[in-house]
């Protein structure tokens, strides 16, 4: 009885240790993809008589202070940052706020394929590139590693489905979507906590992300009545009832209290 | 009674020595939020041996301590079958192995599942009930357990203070367990007050749950009380000097613990409060089994001599 339990632990140990796994991503292969997301289709011509929103989330008061974070636990990090990175998480100028996420949160009928071309996740300077990533519903992302360290990219939806992958080196990417319309799913990376960004998927391509100066355009927006949302990581949502005309832009303002 | 094998009692002591540290530092990799920096498992980026950057460093660090230990637990697994010959402790020998093995594999699903609570409050108690086989792996081949003086009746009342405090001090370590893993650790935020009051409400199950492991907390200080108790009433040095270690490390452990709280949740006052808690579990069980092996049940008091004071060194 011994013997066989001995030759399974002997074997097993090893194994806890060094195991025999493959990694995630394909090393040095940068069109390698790791998911095949739903089939993407030609963007649908705009509908009769659209029109696009337009509007400004305004912050009104002083911005806070960036936080200063320290990336010395990476020294590849820290060489490209020697002083540390200066985190704005409530940022802006002229007035505006930016990074808002904006989208007609009801009101929207019909089906909208998803576009056939991907959306970039960029992991840069030890941060992401950009902070508010979007995509429609089934779009693929691709996520890649533009840095010669090593990070790991960890969504955390509550809806969709988690995933956590590593690109150990340079100029790896991987290719995901999420297949459920969620907003402002959290994306780190658990080995530089600095490391933040957010992925909205809508089931309509009607969403923007507002500019440094806090402008946004939501283009082709069909006749109707519509719920507009923005959502900021750190700020309370607001919502707005916005009626659009045929051939006529319409408009939407928020505000912001700091 | 076979003969004491000194280099393999020190292996033994070594292993449960190096399972304490190891907990400290898979404490490390939850205080550090860094059990998902390495994505795959069983290779970390499909490496032996990957950078040690970032929070790579601890959960990283903690795979190569937890492989080490599991080296150490075979290496003891097959020098007890070699050369023990008490069939007992063969056996333990082979339920730490299977412990440690366990104890791997569910380190590994608790990364590949996202860190699922469940898996990693598992991970958690394995890793005390681990300690707990070392240390009787390293006490039953020691000098006192292979030859041990003439067993005196427990008139104090020693082996069932000690084994209750061995009960209280796991479940306190499982809903320590619990309420880490769940994100608990704050849900009530004030110190020694819970949001003013003596008991809070209790709806929420965040704040239920760490309010049980308050008042856990009292049950512990209140048994490990009364081993010092015992152990002071039955006039046995070795064991009053362990149990007064226990009482200190259980200040010391409630010390942490409201640091854990009032520094909200800061790195190195919560997971040295998660390694104490395990020595607390180590020492106690330590007693609870030299109790077992010194003393002897009031049952036949006739039979056995009375106790007398002991100076000579454990």
């Amino acid at each position: 009885m011994r013997k066989p339990f001995a030759v399974l632990t002997l074997g097993v140990l090893p194994a806890l240790a060094c195991g025999g796994s493959t990694p995630e991503p394909t090393p040095a292969a940068p069109a390698a993809s790791t998911a095949a997301p739903a089939a993407p289709a030609a963007p649908a011509a705009p509908a009769a008589g659209a029109s696009t929103i337009t509007g400004k989330v305004s912050f009104e008061g002083t911005l806070p202070a960036p936080e200063k974070v320290k990336t010395s636990a990476d020294p590849k990090c820290q060489a490209m940052h020697p002083q540390g990175l200066d985190k704005k998480v409530v940022d802006g100028k002229d007035g505006g706020l930016a990074n808002a996420f904006v989208w007609l949160k009801s009101g929207v009928s019909g089906s909208y394929p998803a576009p056939a071309a991907p959306v970039v996740l960029n992991q840069e300077g030890c941060e992401y590139h950009p902070h508010i990533i979007t995509a429609q519903t089934g779009q693929a992302i691709t996520i890649k590693n533009d840095d010669d360290t090593l990070h790991n990219i960890h969504p955390k939806p509550t809806t969709n489905k988690e995933f956590n992958i590593g690109q150990p080196r340079k100029g790896m990417e991987a290719s995901r979507s999420f297949d459920k319309q969620e907003v402002m799913i959290p994306v780190g990376c658990d080995v530089h906590p600095w490391m933040r960004s957010y992925i909205s998927v809508v089931d309509h391509p009607f969403f923007a992300v507002t500019k440094e100066d806090g402008t946004f355009e939501i283009k082709n927006v069909p006749p109707g009545d519509y719920e507009v949302e923005v959502i900021h990581e750190k700020l309370k949502n607001q919502v707005q009832k916005v009626s659009v005309k045929a051939n006529t832009p319409a408009k939407a303002d928020f505000a912001f209290k700091g | 009674m076979p003969d004491f094998d000194r280099w393999r009692h020190r292996f033994g002591v070594l292993t449960a020595g190096a399972t304490l540290i190891l907990i400290f530092i898979g404490g490390l990799v939850t205080s550090m939020e860094a059990g998902l920096s390495v994505p795959d498992w069983p290779l970390s980026y499909g490496m032996v041996f990957p950078p040690m950057v970032g929070n790579v460093f601890y959960e990283h660090g903690h795979r190569m301590a937890a492989s080490l230990v599991g080296f150490f637990t075979l290496v003891l697994a097959f020098w007890t079958w070699r050369r023990e010959s008490r069939r007992g402790v063969r056996r333990l020998a082979w339920g730490a192995l299977a412990a440690v093995i366990t104890q791997g594999l569910l380190g590994g699903i608790t990364v590949l599942t996202f860190l699922f609570p469940p898996i990693s409050i598992m991970h958690a108690c394995l890793a005390q009930t681990f300690l707990c086989l070392t240390v009787a792996l390293a006490y039953s081949t020691s000098r006192e357990w292979l030859s041990p003086a003439t067993r005196v009746l427990d008139t104090a009342g020693l082996r069932p203070a000690a084994f209750t405090a061995v009960g209280a001090v796991y479940v306190q370590l499982v809903l320590g367990a619990v309420m880490r893993h769940l994100d608990a650790g704050l849900a009530i935020p004030t110190f020694p007050l819970a949001f003013g009051r003596l008991v809070p409400p209790l709806d929420d199950p965040h704040v239920a749950i760490h309010f049980a492991h308050r008042v856990g907390a009292v049950a512990v200080v209140v048994a490990l009380a009364r081993l010092a108790w015992t152990a002071w009433a039955s006039r046995q040095a070795r064991f009053r000097r362990l149990a007064a270690l226990l009482l200190g490390l259980g200040a010391v452990q409630v010390t942490l613990g409201a640091l854990t709280v009032l520094s909200g949740k800061a790195v190195y006052p919560t997971t040295l409060h998660v390694m104490t808690g395990a020595a607390i579990l180590a020492g106690s069980f330590l007693t609870a089994l030299r109790a077992w092996r010194l003393l002897e049940r009031p049952a036949a008091p006739d039979r056995l001599p009375v106790a007398a004071p002991e100076t000579a060194r454990s």
